[in-house]
C-alpha cells in the first residue's frame, strides 16, 4: 500500500479526526494475528498528515502491537466516527514512537492539562496513513447495493417497491 | 582479529528474520561505533542537543556529550555507553571495524553505513539542569549525569578493584582508581539534593534513576561501606521525591540479606549486582576482585536472597556478552558460549532474578584491550539476545528501570518490549 500524502487526506476525515467529540478506535494485531481494539481519545492528525496519539501505558497490548507495526511493517487501523454518524477507516503503519523532545513534551503537557497531575504519557505514536475508506453506513450500503444488486431480500423497498414490514415479530412465549 | 565471525548486517538480518532489523542495526552500530560528521555536530548544536563541557581537570569526561538520540521505534541510540567518535573523542574500540557515520542527508539526520543512509536518528535535547550550579558552585552535571531519560549518580566514585590492581578485565572506568574514598559528605549530599530537585523540574524527562558505586568490600559485613554510601544517597533522594517511593535501581556489589533489607527500607526499588560471566572458571579469571570478595557462590546467593527482599523481577544482573569468549581461557565456539550464559540466565530466572545482556566493547584502558581480545560478532550478539529474552519471557520477568529508553547496548532489553503486557516489573 502506498502512503497517502498529507494533502490528500479528505477534508472531512481531517475535520473528524480533529473533532474531540468524535469516537476514535485503534485496532492492532498481536504476533498471532489476533485483533485488539481500543478507544484512543487523544488521536488526531498533524499538519503533515500523520495521525498522532498519546500512549498512556508502556506495557499495554496496543503499545506492544504498535511496536510490532514499526518493527515488522504491519498495518494498523483507525476508525473515526463523528457525532453526525459519518465514519472513516484509516489504515496505516506505525511511523515513529516519540519518547522525548519537543513533540513529546507538547503532548505530555497537554495530558497534564486535560487529565490532571497523575496523567502519564509513555510515548506519542505517529501513524502514516496508507488507505482511507468511508465507512458511513449509508455510503457503504449504496456502494454494496450497486456492486451486489442480487444480494438483498425481496421485500426491501428498493427491490420490489412493496411496503416493507416494520412489525417486530412476537417471540415464542405463550404460543405453545 | 578485531571481531569474531564476519557476517554483515544484511546477512545476519536475512538469517534471523524474526529479529527486528532496527534491533540488529543498533547492535551493529554499537559494535562498530558511530562517527559524527561536522554537519551532524552542527545540527546537534542547532537543536540544543550537545553539551560542550569544559571537562574536569584530569578527568576522563569527554569534551562533549549528546542529550541522547532515538530510532523511530523510540529505543535509545547514542547513549553514554555508545562509542561515539568525533572532535576530541577518538575511536576507543579495538580497531579494524569501520564505524557508521551520523550525517545530514537531505534534511534528515541519518545513520549511514558506508555510503548508504540506513536509519533516521532523532536527537534529544540536553537536560535543563545542565550548565547550572549548586549553591556552593558545583556544576550540576558533575554530580548527576543524564543518559537519555535516566539520571545516574555515583554514591562514591572509587572502585577498590582498581586500587588493588584487579579490575574486571573488560572495565575501562579508570577514573574509579582516583575517586575519593568514603561516603559523601553532608555538602556532597546537599549538592545531590539540589541537583536532583532541579532535574525533576523538567516535565516528562525522567523515568529511571541509577545509583552506581564502585566496589568497596570493607566494613563489619561484606560491602558494608558501599551499602552505607547508597543509604546516605537514598535518604537524600527521599527528600527530593517528597517521601514517595523511589524509582531507583542500584548497580551495586552483592550484599548479605540483612544489608539488602536496610537498602530496601532506605527506598531502593531494584538491586543489580552484576555477575558479568556465568562460567565458574571464567568468572575467576575475568572478575578476580569479585572472586576474591567473596566468591562466585556468595554473589549468586546474594542475588537469590535479594529476591526475597525486593520481590521477583526486582533483582537484576548482567552478562558482559562476548567476555566468555575471551582467549585463552574462554569458550572456543559460539554455541558453547551461548549455552553457558543461557544456563546461568535460566538458573537465576528460576529464582526470580532477571539477567540482562551488556555487549562487550573492547575499550581502551581495559585489560582486554591490552590483550587484543576480539569484539563479539553481530550474529553472536543476536543469538544471545534472543536466548536471554526467551528465558525472561518463559519466567515472566521484566526489565523495568533499565529498559530500551536509556539502554543502548542491551539488545535483549529491546526485544523484551513485546513481552511487557505479560511480565512483572
Ligand atoms: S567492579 Fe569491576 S566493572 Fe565495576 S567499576 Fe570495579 S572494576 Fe569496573
Amino acid at each position: 500500500m502506498a502512503s497517502i500524502a498529507a494533502a490528500t487526506l479528505p477534508a472531512e476525515v481531517i475535520s473528524l479526526l480533529k473533532d474531540r467529540a468524535s469516537l476514535k478506535i485503534l485496532a492492532t494485531t498481536d504476533g498471532q494475528g489476533n485483533p485488539h481494539a481500543v478507544v484512543k481519545g487523544s488521536l488526531t492528525v498533524q499538519d503533515d498528515g500523520l495521525l498522532v496519539y498519546r500512549e498512556a501505558m508502556e506495557s499495554s497490548r496496543a503499545n506492544a502491537n504498535m511496536l510490532r507495526s514499526v518493527w515488522y511493517d504491519k498495518v494498523v487501523s483507525v476508525l473515526v466516527v463523528g457525532s453526525n454518524g459519518h465514519a472513516y477507516q484509516i489504515k496505516g503503519k506505525a511511523h515513529r514512537y516519540v519518547i522525548s523532545g519537543p513533540i513529546f513534551k507538547q503532548h505530555y503537557l497537554e495530558a497534564r492539562r486535560e487529565e490532571g497531575p497523575d496523567s502519564e504519557v509513555a510515548g506519542v505514536w505517529l501513524i502514516e496513513p496508507v488507505e482511507v475508506r468511508n465507512e458511513t453506513f449509508s455510503v457503504r450500503k449504496e456502494e454494496e447495493d450497486k456492486k451486489h444488486p442480487h444480494m438483498r431480500h425481496f421485500d426491501r423497498a428498493s427491490v420490489s417497491g412493496v411496503a416493507a414490514t416494520t412489525e417486530t415479530p412476537t417471540l415464542g412465549l405463550g404460543v405453545i | 582479529m578485531s571481531q569474531r565471525g564476519s557476517m554483515s548486517f544484511k546477512e545476519v538480518a536475512a538469517k534471523y528474520p524474526d529479529v527486528p532489523r532496527l534491533v540488529i542495526r543498533k547492535i551493529d552500530a554499537g559494535l562498530r561505533g558511530v562517527a559524527m560528521t561536522d554537519r551532524a555536530m552542527e545540527r546537534a548544536r542547532e537543536s540544543n542537543s550537545v553539551f560542550e563541557d569544559e571537562g574536569e581537570p584530569g578527568g576522563e569526561r569527554a569534551p562533549w556529550k549528546l542529550g541522547g538520540g532515538t530510532f523511530r521505534d523510540g529505543s535509545s541510540f547514542l547513549g553514554s555507553d555508545f562509542t561515539l567518535i568525533g572532535p576530541g573523542r577518538p575511536a576507543l574500540l579495538r580497531g579494524g571495524l569501520v564505524p557508521y557515520s551520523l550525517d545530514i542527508i537531505g534534511e534528515k539526520l541519518m545513520l549511514v553505513d558506508g555510503e548508504e543512509p540506513v536509519e533516521e536518528v532523532y536527537l534529544d535535547t540536553i537536560p535543563d539542569y545542565y550548565g547550572k550550579k549548586t549553591s556552593r558552585g558545583t556544576p550540576m552535571h558533575h554530580i548527576v549525569h543524564s543518559d537519555s531519560d535516566c539520571l545516574k549518580l555515583n554514591p562514591h566514585s572509587y572502585c577498590q578493584a582498581w586500587s588493588e590492581g584487579q579490575p574486571c578485565k573488560f572495565c575501562f572506568a579508570t577514573g574509579r582508581r582516583r575517586g575519593s574514598q568514603g561516603p559523601k559528605t553532608d555538602a556532597d549530599l546537599e549538592d545531590i539534593y539540589e541537583t536532583v530537585s532541579e532535574a525533576l523540574k523538567e516535565p516528562g524527562r525522567w523515568t529511571e534513576m541509577h545509583l552506581v558505586a564502585g566496589s568497596d568490600p570493607a566494613g563489619a559485613t561484606p560491602y558494608e561501606n558501599e551499602a552505607n554510601s547508597y543509604i546516605a544517597v537514598l535518604k537524600t533522594l527521599k527528600r527530593c521525591f517528597g517521601g514517595k517511593g523511589l524509582p531507583v535501581r542500584l548497580v551495586s556489589s552483592a550484599f548479605p540479606e540483612k544489608t539488602l533489607v536496610r537498602l530496601r527500607e532506605a527506598g531502593a526499588a531494584i538491586v543489580g549486582p552484576n555477575l558479568e560471566v556465568w562460567d565458574e572458571k571464567l568468572f575467576e579469571w575475568i572478575c578476580p576482585f569479585k572472586a576474591k570478595y567473596f566468591g562466585r557462590q556468595y554473589w549468586i546467593d546474594s542475588l537469590v536472597a535479594a529476591v526475597k527482599v525486593f520481590g521477583r523481577g526486582n533483582v537484576r544482573t548482567q552478562w558482559v556478552g562476548g567476555a566468555e569468549m575471551a582467549q585463552p581461557y574462554g569458550f572456543k565456539t559460539m554455541d558453547e558460549a551461548v549455552a553457558s550464559t543461557l544456563e546461568g540466565t535460566e538458573f537465576l530466572a528460576r529464582h526470580g532474578v532477571s539477567a540482562r545482556l551488556n555487549i562487550l566493547r573492547v575499550r581502551q584502558d581495559s585489560a582486554f584491550y591490552g590483550q587484543k581480545q576480539a569484539q563479539p560478532s553481530l550474529e553472536y550478539c543476536v543469538k544471545l539476545s534472543v536466548g536471554i529474552r526467551d528465558i525472561r519471557r518463559k519466567y515472566g520477568l521484566g526489565v523495568a528501570l533499565s529498559d530500551y529508553r536509556s539502554e543502548t547496548t542491551r539488545p535483549d532489553v529491546d526485544l523484551s518490549r513485546l513481552d511487557l503486557p505479560d511480565v512483572v516489573a
